[in-house]
């Protein structure tokens, strides 16, 4: 319901305001952008992501284009559609986001419609891949696999920057409200899918949560938190129900950039408490408690050459005591501009722990040390 | 001692020679912006789409210059951003509904002309092209 109510709305802002208050396309600022990038996997051992990538897989590709259109000074209003596939997950086009967008100043704004959940250091960005050097974000906090899930929702934002004195900064507030939605798709439910036991509609529940970034009188050095928590909520599937108690997202982060150089690191734990009740099998607990957190530090070598590394790890504390309950992640990575509009990535992994990334219908008895190259090449305009 | 001296000189010259490429970009404003000094930090914050106001409460627009050795010396002086870098930067805020692109211009003349005729608008241009109607805002 708030779903059909936020889109008739930003759709209105959109033909209404935009053809009322302005008088041509050039009045309107219209600008197109977007990306396309293809990826390649492979793995020594286990079948990562949805893929074959033990034999090597370029089932990997992404791309977004985004229409906007700013018919005055405070009003913007945009569109993004997002091509996805993985393995055998997604492969379809989806509404990223579109929202209305009015900034009163720079201490409050608010932004309605489909709008990016803004969660975490990484979370309205993660699915730009343009945007940052890793081909892989830190799985232990941004599962690729789960992404569809984490986004964006339908609601608002409201949003602004209180400077808190010269000597103390600014702190950016974010504080959001809606309703998310999970496709049949989503790699989430991969399992479920491939033994026919999918969900019947996409997942929904209400979503709330904020945001502060405490940009500290360093030059360079934010500071911040994150608390988003979502409703009680189930799905009925092909065959029975998956339930979710109430649940929160909650991050801690910072982040320091100066020239050349970029540190960052984030703490998140997720708890979501839930049941899988297929027929003809007794209920079974899908509950997961974890924890991730990560170091990353990059270094920008030439105008066109950037090179990092990170450490991240992941435990679920439900999990039983195995190689299952965590994954721990060191990556090396390089990012190549070739000009203005093409980049590459290269990307080695060194994992140990199948919590993350391995499904268990492709393997069923994983291996858990491996490693993972990662390599990708993109346009963005 | 001679090769000492020798490098210490060329560096010297290539010191002065980079201070002088950096006194030639201007800050230009429509005469609406009531500040004639910005912070470079401010101005930062304006050319990445952070803040949309100055100090004095001022509502601004930055725009850019599409290309060029002006455009190349502003990102790098100002923002400390090569312009790929910089562009990558804003389609991240594009794509993330944070804001829109600065519109940009082929050429410094075009931007005078647009500054000047655009309430809150605020660019850069070199020193020597003509810039009557705007104003130069100070950048400390």
């Amino acid at each position: 319901m708030i779903r059909t109510h936020v889109s008739f709305l930003a759709l209105a802002v959109f033909f209404g305001l935009g053809s009322a208050m302005a008088q041509s396309i050039t009045d309107l600022d219209l600008q197109v952008h977007g990306y396309a990038a293809q990826g390649f996997l492979y793995t020594s051992h286990n079948k990562m992501f949805y893929t074959d990538s033990d034999n090597g897989s370029p089932a990997w590709t992404e791309a977004v284009i985004n229409i906007s259109v700013q018919p005055e000074p405070k009003l913007s209003v945009a569109v993004q559609g997002r091509y996805a596939m993985l393995g055998t997950s997604g492969n379809t086009i989806t509404l990223d986001w579109a929202a209305a967008d009015y900034k009163v100043n720079n201490k409050l704004g608010v932004r309605f419609g489909k709008v990016k959940t803004p969660w975490g250091l990484f979370n309205e960005t993660q699915d730009i891949d343009q945007t940052y050097l890793w081909a892989l974000l830190p799985q232990s906090i941004y599962d690729i696999t789960t992404r569809n899930a984490d986004l964006s929702h339908y609601g608002g934002v409201v949003y602004g920057r209180v400077n808190v004195g010269s000597r103390a900064g600014k702190v950016d507030y974010k504080l959001w409200g809606g309703e998310a939605v999970i496709p049949t798709s989503d790699g989430q439910f991969d399992d479920l899918n491939l033994a026919g036991n999918g969900p019947q509609n996409s997942l929904t529940y209400p979503i709330y949560g904020g945001a502060l970034h405490w940009n500290t009188p360093l030059t360079g050095l934010m500071v911040g938190a994150s608390d988003s928590r979502a409703n009680q909520t189930s799905v009925l599937l092909h065959g029975g129900t998956e339930s979710f108690a109430a649940w929160n997202n909650l991050s801690y982060f910072a982040k320091y950039e100066k020239n050349k150089v970029m540190v960052a690191a984030e703490w998140n734990r997720q708890a979501s408490p839930g049941t899988l009740d297929l027929a003809g099998h007794p209920v079974a607990s899908i509950s997961t408690d974890t924890r991730g957190w990560y170091a990353m530090a990059s270094y920008r070598l030439t105008d066109k050459l950037n090179v990092g590394a990170y450490h991240s790890q992941y435990f679920d504390r439900q999990a039983p005591l195995s190689t299952d309950r965590f994954t721990k992640d060191w990556a090396v990575s390089a990012k190549y501009n070739l000009g203005a509009y093409v980049y590459l990535k290269a990307e080695q992994h060194f994992i140990d722990g199948s919590a993350l990334s391995l499904d268990s219908q492709r393997n069923p008895d994983p291996s858990p040390i491996y490693h993972a190259t990662a390599l990708k090449i993109g346009v963005s305009f | 001692m001679k090769m000492f001296i020798s490098v210490f000189l060329l560096l010297a010259s290539v010191g002065a020679l980079a201070g002088r490429a950096e006194a030639q970009v201007i800050v230009i404003a429509n005469q609406s912006v009531k500040s004639d000094a910005v912070s470079k930090n401010d101005l930062r914050e304006v050319f990445l789409g952070n803040s949309t106001n100055l100090k004095d409460g001022s509502r601004v627009k930055p725009v850019l210059l599409k290309e060029g050795a002006i455009h190349a010396e502003f990102l790098s002086n100002v923002m400390g951003k090569s312009p790929t870098g910089f562009m990558v930067a804003w389609r991240g805020v594009v794509m993330s509904g944070q804001s829109t692109m600065p519109k940009a211009f082929d050429s410094e003349t075009a931007m005078v002309d647009y500054v000047s005729h655009t309430a809150g608008a605020v660019g850069y241009i070199g020193k020597a092209t003509p810039h009557g109607g705007v104003k130069v805002i100070d950048v400390h």
